[in-house]
Parts: structure tokens; C-alpha cells; sequence
């Protein structure tokens, strides 16, 4: 592994996702001759939202490739240039665009390997930017995991953390045989996050313990897992209440033992993700629970996501659309304490964009 | 085996792909071979013209209709009767069937059901070849209903766009299924792909295996001097219903005579001397290969999650 992106030995110094993930770009293609980057405006001067700013003068125009817009064809140029010795790096500066990718995705890079009897393996990483806040709109906003992760041959993540992405992306590009769906959200980009958490132990296409905690699980995606640890301090700082909070991080892949273990222990499970909550993350976290023993909770489960409607752009509705760190703690607090009527103080924010967002739009 | 000129070894080649497939007509009423069959009963001059100057090493992308390049391209008899049947001992160790055979060790790079959707994957096979230099031809292999997805044409332009070493070979039938080409298109095929800025080829003589086989060996090697991607249109004639054994001239759709026009000129059908000096080998190769699909074992429980990420 090359030094381009040992994670830092000061755990003081913090490092924002957007460098994390630009050390990883740069460091698969110094490490690696066989990668190359394939997407739309990678070699311009916003660089995919600074994460492959510069590296098309560094590598050349060879490995940092501008493509059409022609989101099905790249996508299978790539199982193709993978099939043939290369390791493409693809991004979609919104998931949304990887919609008129899914012939290639679907029907193909997810099954070449298998429909193939093993003879083929298809290894590729795809960049997908979630959008929120500042009116991205219905066609800007989609989180999409549960569509990639629903089908058999996929690997889907969401870091959230820069942590995450600078253990998890030189991984898959050295050791990882087949194709990683990558979830990025936005509004993680100009976070800087400390490097301190917990990190895994073998794999890091795995589920990670964030807190530990006896009295609540939550499992969470991408930016709803800085919720729920925010949600978790504050619950104990207020309230006495302990949550354990678990980052799902590999959707596809989840550690249902590690989900398992921690439920039995709290009796109490919150799934909060990005995304909508029917046919979902939420919905399979549920049903892994409630397949293996529904009498380990002491509560129903309770689930919180986007409201199911495509994201509208006003932003008193987009308030509403996405849940909170207010909503979650109210979550908590009433299935901890059992009443509707919790007494625990709510924390204030009253939107997660306003917190995290740092960027004035368009992008 | 071997042979006086050209003409014969692939006329040897030819006759093995119709024998084959004639052998799988035969069998295809017992149930013993449970996949969709899109045969290629008519086209396979195309076969054996495109894939003869290629090295074992260029990749080739095919279609659902992909029997004859799978045998041309070099796949073993054994391995596709295998995997016709569904049998372990198949290419795809029984999890592909007709629709998606494969043989990697000589360069047939798997085959899809989806049309269209193997040629932006061998445009990225090019793209290796040309920054890894290896020197290979990429091979893309589509009918006349795949020049209208839209992935096509992306594939076209970042092929031109880029100078990348691939050979698009379309085989026009005339039909997608059942519609006629004159129903579907509002372009011409060759003049189309032309505006990329790529050198065109018709061939109205799909036929001809050797004339085939000229066409292509020269585009293959402007293509391996780096000359850049090139398009040839093979004008062919399916004699087959599009999926099934069964021949449907009776039931309205089109009409007798191309048929008969095609079979006037087909080699298979109008050299019997070749025919029958070819036959028994043939006959011995394709009967070993049924033999041992019938005697392989099935996929045990063990494959059903074996190899899926």
C-alpha cells in the first residue's frame, strides 16, 4: 500500500472528506498503473469537487479521462477496459446520472462474473455523489443504495467518514475482485473529521461500532451516522440515555452479527438512513433482526429516512423531507423511556444542512 | 485436418457450426437442452470469415446469437454441448447456457442477452489494449436491431473520439425478431457509423466466407497498425425463426424467395463433394461432445452462491 494514503499517525490532525478522498485518487494512481479515472468533467478545474483536482497534469490526460455524456456506454467501457487489465475509477457527481447506467450495472458488471461460471471478474469502483440542500431538486438528491444493493454481485458503501474512505478505497482497489458501488454525500465533503473512531478489524467492507451504549441500537448510513452520534451525545448529556451507534457503511454487505449482538444487548433498534424507508436499509436492517429472533427487542423498531416523495426544491419542504437530529433524539427518547411524552430535552438544530453545509450552491 | 486452400478450411469451419447446430435441432425436443437457442443457421460465413484472421488473443464480444463465433473464435465443441445442457463441465459451468457462452482461453469474451450491451465492453477492452499496448483487436460483434440502442452509438464516438483498436461487425439480417429493418430505421446503417469518422465496409455477399474473410483480415490489420477503429456491415440471412429450432416462413411474416435467393448461393448447400468429405469428422466430433455433455455431472448445491462479488 502506498504512502500516498497511510492515514495519519496524529489523531489530532483532522482531515476533511474531500482530502481524504483525493489522497485516495491520487494514491491509485501512483500505486497503480492499471487504474484510470473515467468521468464526467474529472480533469477540469473543479475536479470532482476537488477530489481529482490537478491529477490530470499529474498523470496525464491518459489516466484521468473526461468522458461523454454517455452514462451507459462509460459505464461498460469500463467492465470492458476491466475486463482487459485495467482497474477504472468511474464517478457520477450525482447518483442520479448512474440511473442511465443500470443496463451496465445491473445486467452486466454485476454479473459477468457469476453468469460467467467465475471466468471473468469485472474489478472497478464507482463514485456516486448524493446531493442535498440549497434546492437540488428531485433529480439531485436520490440515495440510491438500496436500488445497487438489491441486486446479487454488487458491493455498495456509504463512508462516512473520511476514516472510511481512506481505509476502504486503496483496499478494495488492491484486494477487492469485483465492482464497489461508492456512495458519497456532499455534504460530507467540507467535513473534518478527527480519525479516532473504532476501525475494523478485518475487511473494511464491513459495518463499523462507532459507541458503545446500553440502552438504544442505531444503525445508520452516511450523514445520518454523524446524527446519530451527535443524537448520542447529546442523549447522555441530557438524559442519562446511552445509545450504541453502529455505521452501516457497506449497505450490501452488512455485519449482521455485530447488528445482532447489539440489539440483544439494548433491546431497542433505530434504523436512520439517507434514503426512503420502504423496500430499504431500513426495511432489511428489520428484516435481519426479525428473521433471526424478533424477541430480542423490547420495543418495536423504529425506522426514519426521507419522506416518500421525490425531494422537493422549496426549502420549507426540504426541512421537512429529510429527518433530524431533532427527530432522531425524539425517536430515542421516546422508545427508551416508553412514553410519548419523554420529558427529555430536544436538541435545537433544526436542519442537518444547515450544520454541515458549508458551500453556497450551484453544486 | 488439413486442407487445399482457403476456401475449404472454412468451409470445414462453416459446416461445423451448421452440423452443430442441426444437432442441436435434433436433440431440442427431448428437453434435454432447456435454454433459448438463437441459432445462427445462414450467418455462419459471417462466423468463420470474421474470426480466421484473428489471433487467439484479440477479444471478441458476441451476442445471445453467438454459437457460431463461440466455435469459430476456437471454443471446444465439448464445452458448449456442456453448457447447452446445463452440465458442470460447460464453459460457464452450467450457470450461462445458450445465451451467454464464453471462452476466455481463446479470446471469446462472453456473450449477452441484452442487445446491444457487449460493444461499449469491448470498446473498454480496446482501450486497455491500446494504454497496456498489447497489441490485440477488439472485436464487437452486433445485428442490425443493436445499431439503435443508444449505447451504441456513445460506443461509436469515445471508439472514433479515442483512435481505439476495435472492429465493429454488424451482421444485418433485416429483422429484430420479427420487424423488418425498414420499419425500424430512419438511417442508413454503414452511412450512420461513416459520421463518427470511421472507414466503412459493406458486404452484400454474407455468404462468401472468403470474401468475408478478406474484409475483415484487412481491417484488422490497418486496425493492429493503430489506424484507429473500423465498421463493416456483413448483409446475411437468418434461416430460423429468432429463438427456437423452428423454420417460420408460413407464418406471414416475410417471404420465401430471399430465402431461397440465399440458399442459391449458399456454399454449404451447393458443394456436396465438400460436404461429404467433411461430414464424418464432423459428425464424430459433434457426437463425442453430446456424448460427453449427456455423461457430465450436473452443478452441485456447492455453485449456487459460488462466485457471485
Amino acid at each position: 500500500m502506498g504512502v500516498a494514503y497511510k492515514i495519519e499517525e496524529d489523531q489530532a490532525q483532522t482531515t476533511t472528506y474531500r482530502e481524504a478522498l483525493f489522497r485516495c485518487m491520487r494514491g491509485a494512481l501512483a500505486d497503480h498503473p492499471e487504474t484510470f479515472i473515467l468521468g464526467q468533467g474529472v480533469d477540469d478545474h473543479k475536479g470532482t469537487f476537488g477530489s481529482t483536482v490537478g491529477l490530470a497534469e499529474e498523470f496525464g490526460a491518459g489516466r484521468v479521462m473526461d468522458s461523454p455524456l454517455a452514462e451507459e456506454s462509460m459505464t461498460g467501457i469500463g467492465i470492458g477496459a476491466a475486463l482487459n487489465g485495467l482497474y477504472p475509477i468511474q464517478t457520477h457527481i450525482r447518483a442520479d446520472f448512474a440511473l442511465l447506467a443500470m443496463n451496465q450495472i445491473v445486467n452486466m458488471a454485476a454479473k459477468y462474473k457469476y453468469m460467467f461460471g467465475g471466468r471473468f471478474e469485472v474489478p472497478m469502483l464507482i463514485r456516486m455523489v448524493i446531493g442535498r440542500s440549497w434546492g437540488q431538486g428531485a433529480q439531485h438528491s436520490q440515495s440510491l443504495q438500496s436500488l445497487f444493493a438489491h441486486v446479487p454481485g454488487l458491493t455498495v458503501i456509504m463512508p462516512a467518514t473520511s476514516d472510511s474512505i481512506l481505509e476502504t478505497y486503496p483496499w478494495i482497489i488492491e484486494n477487492h475482485r469485483g465492482p464497489v458501488i461508492s456512495l458519497e454525500h456532499r455534504l460530507l465533503y467540507d467535513i473534518a473529521f478527527r480519525g479516532d473512531d473504532a476501525r475494523p478489524e478485518n475487511s473494511p467492507l464491513s459495518s463499523r461500532l462507532l459507541r458503545r451504549g446500553k440502552d438504544v441500537t442505531i444503525v445508520a448510513t452516511s450523514i445520518m451516522v454523524l446524527e446519530a452520534k451527535r443524537a448520542a451525545e447529546h442523549l447522555a448529556e441530557t438524559a442519562g440515555i446511552e445509545a450504541e451507534v453502529i455505521d452501516l457503511h457497506c449497505v450490501s454487505h452488512p455485519d449482521r452479527q455485530m447488528i445482532l449482538d447489539s440489539v440483544a444487548r439494548t433491546g431497542r433498534l433505530i434504523v436512520a438512513d439517507t434514503s426512503w424507508q420502504a423496500y430499504g436499509v431500513a426495511a432489511e436492517i428489520s428484516r435481519i433482526v426479525c428473521e433471526h429472533d424478533p424477541s430480542i427487542l423490547r420495543a418495536p423498531i423504529a425506522t426514519l429516512g426521507m419522506a416518500p416523495a421525490p425531494c422537493p426544491t422549496a426549502k420549507t419542504l426540504e426541512d421537512l423531507y429529510y429527518p433530524t437530529l431533532r427527530s432522531l433524539a425524539d425517536t430515542a427518547a421516546r422508545m427508551v423511556v416508553g412514553e410519548e411524552d419523554h420529558g427529555v430535552t430536544l436538541p435545537e438544530e433544526a436542519s442537518m444542512a444547515d450544520v454541515y453545509k458549508r458551500f453556497k450552491g450551484p453544486f | 485436418m488439413t486442407f487445399a486452400n482457403p476456401h475449404e478450411q472454412l468451409f470445414y469451419e462453416a459446416l461445423r457450426i451448421r452440423r452443430a447446430e442441426e444437432r442441436i435441432i435434433e436433440i431440442y425436443p427431448t428437453d434435454r437442452i432447456q435454454s433459448p437457442v438463437h441459432l445462427s443457421i445462414g450467418q455462419e460465413a459471417i462466423a468463420v470469415g470474421v474470426c480466421h484472421p484473428l489471433r487467439i488473443e484479440d477479444p471478441l464480444f458476441g451476442s445471445y446469437r453467438s454459437h457460431a463465433f463461440f466455435l469459430a473464435k476456437g471454443g471446444s465443441m465439448r464445452s458448449m454441448f456442456a453448457e447447452l445442457y446445463g452440465k458442470a463441465t460447460g464453459g460457464s459451468g452450467g450457470k450461462a447456457g445458450s445465451m451467454h457462452l464464453t471462452a476466455p482461453e481463446v479470446g471469446f469474451m462472453g456473450s449477452s442477452a441484452v442487445v446491444a450491451s457487449t460493444i461499449p465492453n469491448a470498446v473498454g477492452a480496446a482501450l486497455a489494449a491500446q494504454r497496456r499496448e498489447t497489441g490485440q483487436v477488439v472485436v464487437t460483434v452486433f445485428g442490425d436491431g443493436a445499431t439503435e440502442e443508444g449505447v451504441y452509438h456513445e460506443s461509436l464516438n469515445f471508439a472514433a473520439l479515442h483512435q481505439l483498436p476495435v472492429l465493429f461487425l454488424c451482421e444485418n439480417n433485416g429483422l429484430a425478431v420479427h420487424s423488418k429493418l425498414s420499419d425500424r430505421q430512419a438511417y442508413g446503417i454503414c452511412e450512420h457509423a461513416a459520421t463518427y469518422g470511421i472507414t466503412t465496409q459493406r458486404c452484400r455477399e454474407g455468404w462468401d466466407f472468403v470474401r468475408v474473410n478478406d474484409l475483415v483480415g484487412q481491417a484488422v490489420e490497418a486496425i493492429r497498425r493503430g489506424d484507429g477503429p473500423r465498421f463493416i456491415e456483413c448483409r446475411t440471412y437468418r434461416y430460423q425463426e429468432h429463438v427456437g429450432i423452428g423454420c417460420d416462413h408460413d407464418v406471414g411474416y416475410r417471404p420465401r424467395g430471399p430465402l431461397e435467393a440465399w440458399q442459391a448461393n449458399d456454399p454449404l448447400l451447393n458443394e456436396p463433394a465438400l460436404v461429404e468429405a467433411f461430414d464424418p469428422a464432423i459428425r464424430d466430433e459433434i457426437d463425442d461432445a453430446v456424448q460427453f455433455a449427456e455423461s457430465s455431472p450436473w452443478p452441485g448445491p456447492e455453485q449456487l452462491l459460488a462466485d457471485v462479488a
